[in-house]
């Protein structure tokens, strides 16, 4: 009855009092956790290392000697309670690299910026219509001395220091720095257990539900990313996600940090593993740009 | 791609400008290395113009590569001075990367004209265990333990004076 109440009133000063007098915590209502709520705590997932399940891939760039790959399950989106199929090998300098969180930060705060162009203008004294003529005589009309009706202080005149024309906001992070990113972005995601490799993406039906309920079994998370290699998906999973908000398919060349942490979840296929591996990879041991990568180069693809 | 680098070597020949400016007419010359006129067919008696693919392999071998190369296998130090890592990495709690270019990651810095410092970068593992060691060769070096900065989070470490030859050495005679 009180938590009917509440909600009726929800958004007045009557809310705030109400709250006080109950004595319940000023929580939002959009965070409190009704009592009734079912759901079952994640499970925790078991280590790959300790599995009879072959490797399935390894990697294919070298690794240093000081160290081991990384190993994750491969999974399937055939049925529902389909088992993992085997066991991955990932790139440590892909998948295991110190967690820089500043970098992550720079890097997201980058993708939000570099592309804002801000276009509030407002009119100086100089802009606004009028304001050329002194008003009155400078001495003797008893009134405070002014120069022009449009100045600052008048009302009416022009902003002394408001936002002036067209504002970029475009700036470039290096590109070792956005790519240390993306390397960050995907160990923090299979560090926090986020992260699933799948070997392809054939699902059953293009039934949207088909996956809400897959990804709800898995305990995969809120929100899905699904990324893949090559321009041409499967049609079911392009059917699938496209009325979902909550689950969504990209191409490889589209892996952003942004999107990373927007989604919950990361799904990589075997063949986006791989091309983000050589990728990535590249950028530790090449040389410097002596004119710019667009142009061709002798290995380069 | 291939059309378009071709395009830009389709320069005008050196002495163009030159004619150009007194006025001469000026003929547009193909700069290719070697002799050309074997790979084009006969004219023939209609006059067309023969377009042959052969001499771009002269433009591909000067296109230079992307990667920085591995260096040929070498026991020991190089005539330049150079030493390869050892093969195996050294039993160490602590491991120091070569950079791309393959030397060891020690630099000098030095800051308003004369505060110098050396930083040893590409740190992993437990980088306390190097700052001890650090510390503790270089004071039988000089007699005083030096100053120094441990940045975990980017693995580096900033000491202060200019050790780097001496480091450097230290560096590869463990293995790094």
């Amino acid at each position: 009855m009180f938590r009917a109440a509440l909600s009726a009133s929800r958004g007045g000063i009557c809310n705030r009092l109400l709250s006080s007098l109950s004595g319940e915590s000023n929580v939002p209502s959009n965070l409190r956790i009704p009592p009734n709520l079912i759901g079952v705590p994640r499970e925790k997932k078991v280590l790959p290392s300790a599995s009879d399940l072959p490797v399935l891939r390894r990697c294919e760039e070298n690794i240093p000697a000081h160290l081991s790959p990384v190993q994750t399950w491969l999974h399937s989106l055939e049925s529902q309670d389909s088992e993992p199929l085997g066991i991955v090998d990932l790139h440590p300098d892909v998948f295991a690299v110190p967690v820089r969180l500043d970098i992550l930060h720079a890097v997201e705060v980058w993708q939000r910026n570099f592309k804002r162009i801000s276009y509030a203008k407002v009119k100086s004294r100089a802009e606004v219509s009028g304001g050329g003529k002194k008003p009155w005589r400078q001495k003797g009309s008893g009134r405070a001395r002014h120069g022009s009706i449009r100045s600052p202080i008048w009302r009416g005149g022009g902003v002394a220091h408001g936002p002036r024309g067209p504002t970029s906001y475009y700036y470039m992070l290096p590109m070792k720095v956005r790519v240390q990113g993306l390397k960050v972005a995907l160990t923090s995601k299979l560090t926090q257990d986020c992260l699933h490799i799948v070997d392809s993406l054939e699902i059953p039906t293009p039934d949207p539900h088909y996956l809400q309920d897959l990804v709800k079994h898995r305990q995969w998370g809120n929100s899905v990313l699904i990324v893949d290699v090559g321009e041409e998906f499967p049609q079911n999973v392009l059917q699938a996600t496209e009325t979902l908000k909550t689950i969504s398919i990209i191409p490889a060349i589209g892996l952003n940090v942004h999107s990373m942490l927007k989604y919950e979840t990361l799904v990589l296929t075997l063949d986006t593993v791989k091309f983000l591996e050589k990728k990535l990879l590249w950028h530790d041991s090449r040389f410097t740009a002596l004119y710019p990568f667009k142009l061709p180069y002798s290995d380069w693809p | 791609m291939a059309a378009s680098f071709r395009s830009v070597l389709m320069t005008l020949s050196p002495g163009c400008s030159f004619r150009r400016r007194i006025g001469l007419p000026v003929r547009y010359v193909v700069n290719v290395g070697a002799c050309v006129q074997s790979e084009h067919s006969n004219v023939g008696g209609k006059g067309k113009v023969v377009e042959s693919t052969e001499e771009y392999k002269f433009v591909e071998r000067l296109i230079p590569p992307t990667r920085v190369p591995t260096p040929p296998k070498h026991e020991g130090p190089t005539p330049s001075g150079w030493t390869p890592p050892s093969e195996t990495p050294p039993n160490l709690p602590y491991m120091i990367r070569r950079s791309r270019m393959h030397n060891v990651p020690v630099y000098s810095d030095i800051k308003h004209g004369n505060q110098k410092s050396t930083i040893v970068r590409k740190v992993e593992g437990d980088i306390w265990a190097l700052d001890k060691d650090v510390k503790k060769y270089l004071q039988q070096l000089t007699g005083r333990e030096p100053p120094t900065q441990v940045n975990e989070v980017t693995g580096s470490i900033r000491i202060k004076g200019e050790f780097d030859t001496e480091l450097k050495e230290w560096l590869v005679k463990k293995g790094f």
